[in-house]
């Protein structure tokens, strides 16, 4: 999560809030984040991302809304103990699912053939 | 007063070059005056005389272009940067004037000193009082008079061309106050001359002749030439006068105009 | 409204200027003004900073003209530049001497944080100057900051290190108007994107709303100009 590639902003690919908050969900997901860990402060990280520092507050926000943060005065912003971190991982997973699913759409693939492919990919270990 | 301080270290740092060769000059006019050797104690006079007064032209000269030096800062960009700075444009005039002032009084000083040896090496004794006059009131009537307006004047021209600059006018401007300057001095001091002595003048180098006709020289020249200065007060007042003018317009454009 | 622009018209030379401008900038946003070369931005920013005066209309900054607040406004020009001579530390004395609002102490942080050398200004590239200016610029505490292209002809890290700091350097209660080529690069910093065109306001966006539309502020650009 310190890693400023980590984190997948596109100009293209909407509002820069919406993308942070999608991004700390993934690495929610994806244990890079833990609950009852600390976020950097809104200027930090918006340093880090070279992003305007109002994206990220709104970003901050907006997951307060979901229950995924909180913040505690004068200490930070924090993942909430109870942000619902299987939710996400099966959204991500499910997201994951469909791109998966469209792209079988496109190709004109039978179920069948798609879940060879998969088990195959699996047992092969690759990420 | 600290902001105009700043500017004055600024002045300095962009031109104590010019002021060091200026001043350093007087060495290599101390030694070109000592190199002067004539068969009569007249004649070596005359030439020495005339190489001072070059001098102190000279130095006029590289003055006004000291002082003059804006079109520059205006082309590479810092002309820009302190026409945004807080202090007024009589702040930013005012300090590279009084720069250019103590440059041209300490160089004159020493033109005085030079005058006092020239003096002094035909074996004339000066009394301090004479001394004082030739070092100190002699340089300062000149530089009053003639050196002080000068300067204003080359400031305020190229703050005028600068200023005009942006605009695309540029040389109009300046060509018209080039040209139409002597004009305007040659009515102003008409003027002033007409007014000349009206307060009295100020009376320099009483002695002078008594001493001249009292050393063993003397039979060698004509001493007719030599009487008392009396150097009239009304043409310098009126010179500083038209100088200050002069500065006030310069600040008030500076403030005025685009970058 | 820390700056205002009223049916502002600034015509000179044959092709840059400004025609019929309103604006309103208030506290809080860091506004991108885009747009082609001559298309207006750098005479948006010298009316604003108090370098040119408008044909028409009016430019209000602080309640005032923007030349008698001149002490208020941080403009950080294209084109100037300080003395050839000078060092860091002489232009940290130029600074504190004529600016009551300078930060001396964030001056040398910014310094650091942006790999000024100490040498004279000849003596560095372009980038060094460029971050040099800007160091100087930001160094000063005042609400609003005009910078017109601070990031034209700079090396892709000293890019890098410029936006962070300003970043870094911004605050709620300031307003800072950028103008620059490198749109994509800069993008990410704007609340708000101003796009000129021959002198004209052609969009006046948020850019976050923009992006909503599913439209990149480049792609913006692009629709706008073509």
């Amino acid at each position: 999560m310190t890693n400023r590639d980590d984190w997948l902003i596109d100009m293209d690919a909407g509002p820069i809030f919406v993308q942070i908050a999608k991004n700390v969900r993934r690495f929610l997901a994806r244990g890079d984040l833990t609950v009852g860990e600390k976020l950097p402060s809104a200027r930090d990280l918006a340093a880090r991302l070279s992003v305007n520092p109002n994206t990220v507050v709104h970003a901050y926000s907006e997951l307060e809304v979901q229950g995924v943060l909180e913040t505690k005065r004068g200490l930070g912003t924090f993942v909430r103990e109870d942000a619902p971190v299987e939710t996400m991982q099966q959204d991500l997973l499910r997201s994951a699912a469909m791109r998966y699913a469209s792209e079988l759409r496109r190709l004109g693939v039978s179920t069948k053939e798609a879940m060879a492919v998969l088990q195959e990919v699996l047992d092969a270990g690759e990420t | 007063m600290r902001k105009f301080m700043t500017l004055l270290w600024l002045e300095y740092r962009r031109s104590w070059v010019w002021g060091a060769a200026l001043i350093g000059s007087l060495a290599f006019w101390a030694w070109g005056l000592n190199q002067v050797s004539a068969s009569d104690i007249g004649e070596q006079l005359g030439i020495r005389a005339g190489l001072l007064f070059f001098a102190a032209g000279l130095g006029a000269l590289v003055l006004c272009f000291m002082i003059g030096r804006i079109r520059s800062e205006t082309r590479q960009g810092q002309y820009q940067i302190l026409l945004l700075t807080p202090p007024t444009g009589y702040v930013h005039v005012a300090a590279r004037y009084l720069f250019a002032f103590a440059v041209a009084a300490v160089y004159f000083m020493g033109i005085g000193g030079l005058a006092w040896w020239i003096v002094g090496s035909t074996g004339l004794v000066l009394n301090a009082g004479t001394v004082a006059q030739l070092v100190l009131v002699c340089p300062f009537y000149l530089l009053g008079l003639v050196l002080i307006p000068l300067l204003s004047w080359t400031l305020l021209l190229m703050i005028f061309v600068s200023a005009y600059r942006i605009s695309g006018s540029g040389w109009i401007p300046g060509t018209v106050m080039v040209l139409g300057s002597p004009f305007v001095l040659n009515w102003y001091g008409d003027w002033l001359f007409h007014i000349s002595y009206t307060l009295p003048g100020w009376r320099l180098f009483e002695t002078v002749r008594a001493l001249v006709e009292s050393t063993p020289w003397a039979a060698e020249i004509d001493t007719s030439g030599v009487t008392a200065l009396v150097l009239p007060q009304e043409p310098l007042w009126g010179m500083l006068l038209l100088a200050v003018v002069m500065l006030v317009i310069a600040g008030r454009i500076w403030q005025e105009v685009e970058g | 409204m820390l700056a205002k622009l009223d049916d502002v018209t600034k015509l000179y030379g044959k092709n840059d200027g400004l025609r019929d401008c309103t604006l309103a900038f208030p506290k809080g946003e860091v506004v991108g003004v885009l747009g082609l070369n001559g298309s207006g931005k750098s005479t948006m920013l010298k009316l604003l900073a108090g370098l040119l005066f408008p044909t028409a209309g009016r430019v209000t900054v602080f309640g005032g003209a923007p030349r008698a607040n001149r002490a208020r406004i941080g403009y950080l020009g294209e084109n100037d530049a300080l003395y050839t001579w000078m060092k860091p530390a002489d232009a940290e004395r130029f600074m504190s001497g004529l600016y009551d609002d300078f930060d001396a102490v964030r001056y040398r942080e910014l310094l650091d944080v942006l790999a000024v050398p100490r040498r004279k200004t000849k003596a560095m590239s372009k980038g060094e100057r460029g971050r040099m200016r800007l160091a100087m610029a930001l160094a000063r505490d005042v609400k609003l900051y005009l910078l017109d292209e601070p990031l034209a002809g700079i090396d892709l890290l000293s890019r890098e290190k410029i936006l962070t700091s300003l970043v870094r350097e911004w605050h709620t209660d300031e307003a800072i108007l950028l103008s620059t080529h490198e749109v994509a690069e800069a993008e990410s910093l704007f609340d708000r994107v101003l796009l000129l065109r021959e002198g004209r306001v052609a969009l006046d966006a948020s850019a976050e709303a923009l992006r909503s539309e599913g439209k990149s502020v480049v792609a913006a650009f692009r629709e706008v100009l073509s």
